[in-house]
C-alpha cells in the first residue's frame, strides 16, 4: 500500500511550485529507494513507448544524435549517466528525458532544426533534467505534501501533448518524464544546458535561435504548446532568459561550432517523413515547408515532388490542382517507374470526369505496382474508364 | 428467520434482474438517418450517448453507427470530407484520422477495399491496433458519403476470442442498413 501510495505521489509530482530540496549533482545515484523506484518506473515507461510502434528507426541518425550527446557529456559535471537518445515519429515539437538518462525527441523538432548547434541545445537541456536529477528532486519536494496534486493534474492537462502521451503510459507508469518539470528546473535545464553546449564547443546563440524559430512556428500555425518549450516557465520568458544569458556572460564569445551541413545531410530523410505526419495530421503549411526544405538540397527527388503534389492536392485550395499537377507531372519525369505519382494523376482526371485521361494514368500505375495495397480501388476505377469509354 | 431470509434474497434477485434486463436493452439509442436490424442479444450501454451496442460489454466488442456532417472536421487531424469524394480517398482520411489517436499504439492496416453499403460506393477498412491497457484490438469499418452526411459502420472486438465471435451479427447488420428518407 506505501509503494501505490508512492507510486501515485511520483504520478502526479509534475510541475509543482514547491522550491527543491538541495541535492548535490553527484551524490550517488540510485543510491536511495526512491530514486531506484524511480528508475524502475522509467524503465517500464520506456518499454511501452518501444513497443508502442511510434519509434522511428533510423540507426545511423540515432548514432549521430547520441554522438552528440556523448560530446555534451565529456563536459558535463554530472554523474555517470549512459545517455540513450531515441526518436519518436511524432510531428508535434516535443522532447523529453527520463531520469535515468534516456531521452525521446519527437521527429518534429528535429525537423525544424537548422543545425547541429541546435540539436546540442536542445540535448544539453534534456540531458540536465537527468544530471541534475530533476524527477528525484520533484518527487523529495512533494512527497509529504499531496495538497500539490490537484495543482499538478491542473498544470498537466495544460500540456496538451504531453498530457496525451502521459495518458497513456499512465496505466503503466510513473510520468517521469513526458509530462515535464517545474519552472524552477527548465530554467536550470536552460541556464546549465547552455554552459554544456557552450563548454563542448557550440555556439551558444544557436539556443536563442532555436527557442525564437520555434516559438514563431508556435504562434503562426497555432500548434500545441510544446513540452520542450512549454508552459513552465513561458516560451517567451525562456527567450528573455536566454538573451540575459548570451548578453552577459556570453558577451563576445560569438563563435563556435554549428555544423549545419553534416547535421542537415544526416536529416535530410527524417525531415521528409516528418512532413509525411505533418500532411497526416491536416498540418498543410507546415508539411509544405519541411518538403521545400528538403527540396532545396535534394531537387531531383522524385518522392518529394509527389509529396508536395499530395500536400496541394489534398489541401484543396484554389489554385491547388495545377500545383499538385505539375509537381506530379515532376516526379514522373524523375522517375518514370514511380507508381504513386501516376496513381495520384489518375485520381484527378478521375474526379474531373476525365476518364479517358485517367485510364492512361491508372493502367500505368497498376503497370508499376501490379500488387498495390490499394489495387482493389484502381481496378474498379479503371473499369469504369473503360465502360464509360465504351459507352461513348 | 431463515424462510424471511430466502424471501429477501429472492425479492432482490427478482428486482436485479429487473432492473438489469432493463439497463440491457435497445431502448434510448438516438434517431438517426438509418434502419438497422439488431440480432438478439444487443443492448445499448446506457452511459453512452450513441449509436452503440454491444453483448458482452463495450469492452469486450461492440458495434457503433455514425453520422456526421461532411464538412466538419475530424478530431485528431482536422481533415474534412467533401461531396463526391472518392472512397479510396474517404478511407485515407479515415485512416489517417486513427492513426494520429495517441489514445492507441501499433495501428496496423491489414485491408482497406472498396465496398457497397446499402448500394452507395464506400470502404472498407479492416485494422489492429493496442489500447493503453495492452489490450489488442481488431476494428472492421465501413463508410460511404451520400449527400452532406458521412456514414460509417464499425464492428470493433477483442481480437483474442470475441471478435470471430460476433462478426456474423456485424454482417446481419451491416446488410440490414438502409438509410431512411428523411
Amino acid at each position: 500500500m506505501k509503494n501505490v501510495a508512492f507510486i501515485i505521489t511520483v504520478c502526479f509530482m509534475v510541475a509543482a511550485c514547491a522550491a527543491p530540496p538541495p541535492i548535490t549533482v553527484d551524490e550517488a545515484l540510485t543510491a536511495g529507494k526512491e530514486e531506484t523506484l524511480l528508475w524502475r518506473l522509467a524503465l517500464e515507461e520506456q518499454q511501452v513507448i518501444n513497443s508502442s510502434g511510434w519509434l522511428y528507426r533510423n540507426a545511423e541518425l540515432e548514432t549521430y544524435l547520441n554522438a552528440v550527446a556523448a560530446k555534451l557529456k565529456t563536459v558535463a559535471d554530472s554523474p555517470d549517466i549512459s545517455f540513450d537518445i531515441k526518436i519518436i515519429n511524432d510531428p508535434h515539437l516535443n522532447a523529453f528525458a527520463f531520469p535515468n538518462g534516456v531521452i525521446y525527441v519527437h521527429t518534429g523538432v528535429l525537423a525544424r532544426m537548422e543545425n547541429e548547434a541546435q540539436l546540442a541545445a536542445l540535448l544539453a537541456h534534456e540531458m540536465t533534467h537527468c544530471t541534475h536529477r530533476h524527477s528525484l528532486r520533484v518527487l523529495k519536494s512533494i512527497k509529504d505534501r499531496p495538497g500539490y496534486m490537484a495543482a499538478v493534474q491542473k498544470s498537466i492537462e495544460k500540456v496538451a501533448m504531453a498530457q496525451e502521451l502521459a495518458q497513456f503510459l499512465g496505466v503503466n507508469g510513473s510520468r517521469t518524464a513526458v509530462t515535464g518539470y517545474t519552472r524552477e528546473f527548465e530554467t536550470e535545464a536552460d541556464r546549465v544546458g547552455l554552459d554544456l553546449m557552450a563548454q563542448a564547443g557550440y555556439d551558444p546563440r544557436q539556443a536563442l535561435n532555436l527557442f525564437e524559430h520555434l516559438r514563431q512556428e508556435i504562434e503562426i500555425e497555432g500548434v500545441k504548446e510544446p513540452f520542450f518549450f512549454g508552459t513552465h516557465p513561458s516560451v517567451q520568458q525562456r527567450i528573455e532568459n536566454a538573451s540575459l544569458w548570451l548578453a552577459t556572460e556570453y558577451s563576445g564569445k560569438d563563435t563556435g561550432l554549428i555544423n549545419s551541413e553534416i547535421f542537415r545531410s544526416r536529416l535530410d530523410e527524417l525531415v521528409l517523413d516528418n512532413a509525411r505526419l505533418d500532411l497526416r495530421i491536416g498540418r498543410f503549411y507546415i508539411a509544405q515547408s519541411s518538403v521545400e526544405k528538403y527540396l532545396r538540397r535534394n531537387p531531383d527527388d522524385a518522392g518529394a515532388h509527389y509529396l508536395l503534389g499530395e500536400i496541394f492536392r489534398q489541401q484543396g485550395r484554389q489554385d491547388d490542382t495545377e500545383k499538385a499537377i505539375k509537381q506530379y507531372k515532376k516526379a514522373i519525369v524523375l522517375d518514370p517507374s514511380f507508381p504513386a505519382p501516376h496513381k495520384a494523376m489518375g485520381l484527378m482526371h478521375y474526379e474531373e470526369g476525365e476518364r479517358r485521361l485517367a485510364q492512361k494514368f491508372f493502367e500505368t500505375c497498376l503497370l508499376l505496382s501490379p500488387n498495390a495495397p490499394d489495387k482493389a480501388y484502381i481496378q474498379g476505377y479503371l473499369e469504369k474508364c473503360i465502360n464509360t469509354g465504351k459507352e461513348s | 428467520m431463515k424462510k424471511l431470509l430466502l424471501l429477501l434474497i429472492s425479492l432482490v434477485l427478482i428486482f436485479g434482474c429487473a432492473a438489469s434486463a432493463n439497463k440491457r436493452s435497445l431502448n434510448a439509442l438516438p434517431k438517426s438517418d438509418f434502419s438497422v436490424e439488431i440480432p438478439a442479444g444487443w443492448w445499448k450501454p446506457q452511459y453512452v450517448n450513441k449509436y452503440l451496442i454491444t453483448k458482452d460489454g463495450p469492452f469486450l466488442q461492440y458495434v457503433l453507427i455514425q453520422q456526421r456532417p461532411i464538412d466538419h472536421p475530424f478530431k485528431n487531424t482536422k481533415k474534412k470530407l467533401r461531396k463526391r469524394m472518392l472512397p479510396l480517398e474517404s478511407a485515407r482520411i479515415i485512416i489517417d484520422e486513427i492513426a494520429s489517436d495517441r489514445n492507441i499504439a501499433n495501428f496496423n492496416v491489414i485491408e482497406n477495399t472498396p465496398a457497397i453499403i446499402d448500394g452507395h460506393a464506400g470502404f472498407k477498412i479492416l485494422f489492429t491496433y493496442m489500447d493503453k491497457k495492452g489490450s489488442v484490438f481488431k476494428t472492421l469499418y465501413y463508410g460511404f458519403i451520400s449527400d452532406n452526411t458521412f456514414f460509417s459502420l464499425r464492428y470493433n472486438a477483442a481480437t483474442r476470442h470475441y471478435y470471430e465471435k460476433d462478426i456474423a451479427d456485424f454482417q446481419q447488420i451491416l446488410n440490414s442498413f438502409k438509410l431512411v428518407e428523411g
